[in-house]
């Protein structure tokens, strides 16, 4: 009887607590339901509408799909994001990678220096970057023109301004600007990595390149799928510096998902097909994130734990 | 206890007054990509007309700002009373948001008001209404002629004059490259300002083809665009706009190097007549305009004329269906268009009015004054700037560009606007 009482005591108990626990979940649920899942769902079912010119919209089922898939435009767009995605996310890791391994290392009393100047870029408004690098880019009176006439060199077009090279010319200034915060990624990486591990490493002779490659990256993968999945994640939200450099011009040459679906439906009033875009967008990022996840696992901080 | 009762009637009675005090203030919210200062003092020159009306401005950048917040509001039902307007396809996007004005603004300014909106204007305020709607939706405030500036300045320094044949533009942009100056400053990689370019050059090849095109009366792929198309092709080939034209943007980049004399000449319009009236420091070429001056494209080919007087409507305001409630908010729009607020935006030298009967007063230079009034003689001779449908002005963008680099064939690139011209039709 007595043990009846106490488990039911504990029934009860562990039912409060849980619902205690709903009840701490439920601000952050609220704000999930109201500012992301139900946006969510009200641009899926915007694309399966589309408007007329009298304002009413009517059911199109999947027709605003089929005429995105066969617009050239979205083809050109998706070329240029695997570009993006392929070309930035390794050099930037790569560049971050051994900014930080030489500033964490080889520097001492200027170290707080370079770490800030290399993260500058990633602080710095998108404006403020763009305009620089449109001058930059600028021949006849740009900044780069101004060095490269001292080698001979005189810029005829602006890479930008060439369809052949305008999404190449962006992806150079959004790997300059975010190649700082793969750096800062792995420094915070370089500052959990178990003194033990290296000392060991050191007495067993590994030193410099060695240490570096087979011990220090490998221990930094963590750092390095967080890159990785964030990468991935950020090449499909790049907007603002297309829109402000190229407007995803010349010709449509560097378009990507962002400016193509403010195009369509900002510019050109169809949200209908703008918001088959997004869904498309989104669905993207989640088949790869959950691709990278599986592959990779979900161990992406070097404090995190590994799924099992 | 007395205390008590005294402190609780004075907030009371401090309530009260509050209440009252907001109740005879009435508001009005209108939102804009316009000249901010310029706004101001029209708002202030409007409340010291209207005292007991309270105006709230909210500035926006056009793009993409502005024009994602008005998308949101409108699907939200918050717009605000008054909105800037372009017209043709931003006004269209928004019509069911919008009131027809038609009744207020003749019981404001007569019957035959719209007789004094120069005719350009008059054409773009029913731009892309559904056949058989003749209301108004947009009141315009402002007009803009096209035209191309040159530094007078340095045109004088390099013994050049104003340029008469297509000869002349190469020679004198030859000129100006051998000096080290930008010979055309042309922001490419904005589509705004290649149209404006190509308007220019089409209607010197055929007056107002390019608004048959755009009604379907004559295609685009008509010998008179391909030929325009042809031209904007030899303006970046003889050498008449920068080296590396399509990378480069109007503003600020071209504006300020303009503004400092480091360009010879620039497609621009009337608004830059306000350069002059902007904060100083100013260089010596803005300063009263002294280093500007203008002209229209010459002749491109033989048996040409110079390009027509291009323009409309620069900035237009509506009133939204929120705003139609509020009787204060026509009153508002009124005066900003046709009344104390445009007279402010006049004396800044924004712009051109919309309405005949207006013009700019207080501190102008006999130069820009007699710039301002060969604008107002060419605006109502004006050809239509301004598309109806912002599909058909992308796919011009894309072929202008596409041209330009050297990527498609003017034929083919046409073809292309025609493909989004037909579709445009087909939809309305």
């Amino acid at each position: 009887m007595r043990a009846g009482a106490a488990i039911a005591a504990v029934k009860r108990r562990s039912a409060s607590r849980a619902s205690t626990l709903y009840l701490f979940a439920l601000p952050a649920t609220l704000l999930f339901v109201v500012f992301i899942a139900y946006p969510i769902l009200w641009v899926a079912g915007q694309s399966l509408y589309s408007g007329t010119t009298d304002g009413r919209a009517i059911f199109a089922g999947f027709a605003n799909y089929k005429t995105i898939l066969g617009d050239p435009t979205f083809w050109i767009v998706v070329r240029n994001m695997v570009l993006w995605g392929v070309i930035t996310i390794p050099v930037q890791m790569l560049i971050g990678g051994l900014l930080a391994y030489f500033i964490e290392r080889h520097t001492h009393a200027l170290r707080g220096f370079f770490r800030t100047m290399f993260f500058l870029p990633v602080v710095t408004s998108v404006s403020v970057i763009s305009l620089v690098w449109v001058q930059i880019y600028a021949p006849y009176y740009g900044i780069a023109q101004e060095y490269l006439k001292h080698v001979g060199i005189i810029m005829t077009t602006s890479p930008i301004g060439d369809p052949k090279t305008a999404i190449y010319a962006l992806i150079i200034v959004n790997i300059w600007q975010w190649t700082g915060f793969s750096m800062l990624m792995y420094i915070a990486g370089m500052a959990n990595l178990p003194s033990e591990v290296l000392d060991a490493a050191r007495i067993d002779g590994a030193r410099g390149w060695r240490l570096a490659v087979h011990v220090i990256v490998p221990m930094l993968s963590p750092a390095t799928k967080s890159l990785l999945l964030l990468g991935v994640i950020g090449t499909l939200q790049t907007f603002p510096i297309v829109h402000l450099m190229t407007g995803g011009g010349p010709n449509r040459a560097s378009e990507v998902f962002g400016t193509f679906i403010f195009k369509q439906s900002f510019v050109l009033g169809d949200t209908a097909s703008g918001a088959a875009l997004s869904v498309i967008v989104l669905v993207t990022a989640l088949v790869l994130s959950l691709v990278q996840i599986a592959l990779l696992g979900a161990r992406l901080s070097p404090a995190g734990k590994e799924q099992p | 206890m007395r205390k008590m009762l005294f402190l609780a009637t004075t907030i009371l009675a401090a309530a009260l007054y509050s209440a009252s005090a907001n109740a005879e203030q009435k508001e009005v919210t209108v939102w804009s990509w316009f000249v901010q200062s310029t706004m101001e003092k029209s708002i202030a020159a409007f409340e010291k007309a209207h005292p007991d009306i309270k105006v709230k401005y909210t500035y926006y950048n056009y793009s993409p700002e502005y024009i994602t917040a008005l998308k949101a509001a409108a699907a939200s039902g918050s717009l605000p009373d008054v909105i800037g307007l372009q017209p043709g396809s931003l006004t269209q996007q928004y019509r069911e948001n919008l009131e027809a004005v038609n009744e207020r603004a003749a019981k404001e300014w007569g019957d035959k008001w719209a007789e004094k909106v120069f005719p350009v204007n008059r054409k773009q305020m029913l731009m892309g209404n559904p056949k058989g709607d003749e209301n108004y939706y947009i009141i315009p405030q402002e007009s803009q002629v096209l035209c191309i500036w040159y530094n007078r300045k340095i045109f004088e320094k390099l013994n050049l004059s104003v340029p008469k044949t297509y000869a002349d533009l190469k020679a004198a942009a030859k000129a100006l490259t051998d000096n080290g100056y930008i010979p055309m400053f042309q922001g490419a990689a904005d589509g705004w300002q290649n149209e404006n370019v190509f308007l220019m050059l089409a209607n010197q090849f055929s007056a107002g083809i390019v608004d048959k095109a755009q009604a379907g009366e004559t295609p685009w792929t008509a010998p008179e665009l391909v030929a325009a198309m042809k031209a904007w092709k030899g303006l970046f080939d003889d050498g008449i706009f920068q080296q590396g034209a399509l990378g480069a943007h109007a503003y600020p980049t071209g504006a300020q190097l303009f503004a400092q004399g480091k360009v010879g000449m620039m497609a621009l319009g009337s608004w830059w007549m306000q350069e002059s009236k902007f904060p100083p420091p100013l260089s010596e070429f803005v300063q009263n305009m002294d280093g500007f001056d203008f002209f229209y494209l010459p002749p491109v080919k033989d048996g040409n004329s110079a390009s027509p007087p291009v323009g409309g409507i620069d900035i237009g305001y509506g009133l939204t269906k929120n705003g139609g409630k509020n009787p204060e908010a026509w009153t508002f729009l009124a005066e900003l268009t046709n009344g104390v607020g445009l007279q402010e935006a006049l004396n800044d030298l924004n712009d051109l009015p919309a309405f005949e009967g207006n013009s700019p007063k207080g501190d102008i230079t006999d130069h820009v004054k007699e710039m301002s009034a060969r604008f107002m003689a060419d605006l109502p001779k004006a050809e239509n700037q301004r598309f109806a449908s912002p599909a058909v002005a992308e796919a011009l963008d894309n072929a202008l560009a596409g041209v330009a680099a050297g990527s498609t064939e003017p034929e083919a690139a046409l073809a292309a606007v025609q493909a989004a011209s037909e579709k445009a039709l087909a939809a309305k």
